[in-house]
């Protein structure tokens, strides 16, 4: 499995995990009354707030995989050579973390699919309007289409590594 | 109807020395990955790529690359 693929894992994992822990949070709040269903400061200061944690998971999530990265890649090195070289694992870290323009090209494409994700989102949530839902409902749906756009988006990356582009 | 692009890099690797697709890819600049999915056919390289792919068997281009009839 490259270094790319595995990426775009730990990427979907985190994505699913914050969205839903907000699906979560922000049902069981709806649900107990804690968030009144027409006050969309709270709603928008909670999902800033899930924006902030996703962020900050991420700075944190991919700093922890670089470390287990290098560390397989010196009990790799370890496993097959017996001795551990610096230099050695440097090279072989910088060797997996090389990006060409294949990796560029399935980027692009993959961000287009995850733009089409929240396209879609942004539209439904239009249309939920029109419907006579609350301004609530709208921005809920397009909080969770713009994360399902990037969760798809890793899936997307995935494909593109596994069938070629 | 599209015509595929064949190549072939496994038999000028093997004839390099039996280059390996990790030294291939360093040579041109690009990762291993890469080198992986062309050769299986599952990405066509630019233009560019291509020629450094050339350069680095000493080779002409059409010796790499030819196109399915």
């Amino acid at each position: 499995m490259s270094y790319q693929v595995k990426r775009s894992i730990v990427s979907i994992v985190l994505g699913i995990i914050v969205l839903g822990a907000y699906c979560i949070y922000a049902y069981s709040n709806y649900q107990s009354g804690a968030i009144a269903a027409n006050d969309l400061k709270t709603w928008a200061s909670t999902m800033l707030v899930f924006i902030g944690i996703g962020i900050f998971a991420t700075i944190v999530i991919q700093i922890v995989f670089h470390i287990l990265l290098s560390v397989g890649i010196a009990v790799q090195e370890k496993l097959r050579n017996g001795t551990v070289d610096e230099s050695t694992i440097n090279k072989t870290i910088k060797a997996e973390m090389v990006t060409d323009e294949m990796d560029k090209l399935i980027e692009l494409k993959s961000m287009r699919i995850g733009f089409v994700v929240a396209g879609i989102g942004f539209v439904a949530a239009l249309v939920s309007l029109i419907l006579n839902y609350s301004p609530v409902v709208m921005i809920n749906i397009m909080f969770v289409s713009f994360s399902a756009g990037s969760i798809f988006e890793g899936f997307t990356q995935i494909y593109f590594y596994r069938t070629g582009v | 109807m599209a015509k595929k692009i064949l190549n072939n890099i496994r038999k000028l690797r093997f004839f390099a020395n039996e280059m390996t697709q990790q030294e291939l890819a360093e040579k041109i600049g690009a990762s291993r990955q890469t080198i992986i999915a062309i050769e299986a056919g599952k990405y066509s390289p630019s233009l560019e790529l291509a020629f450094r792919i050339a350069e680095a068997f000493g080779v002409s281009i059409g010796e790499v690359f030819s196109h399915e009839e």
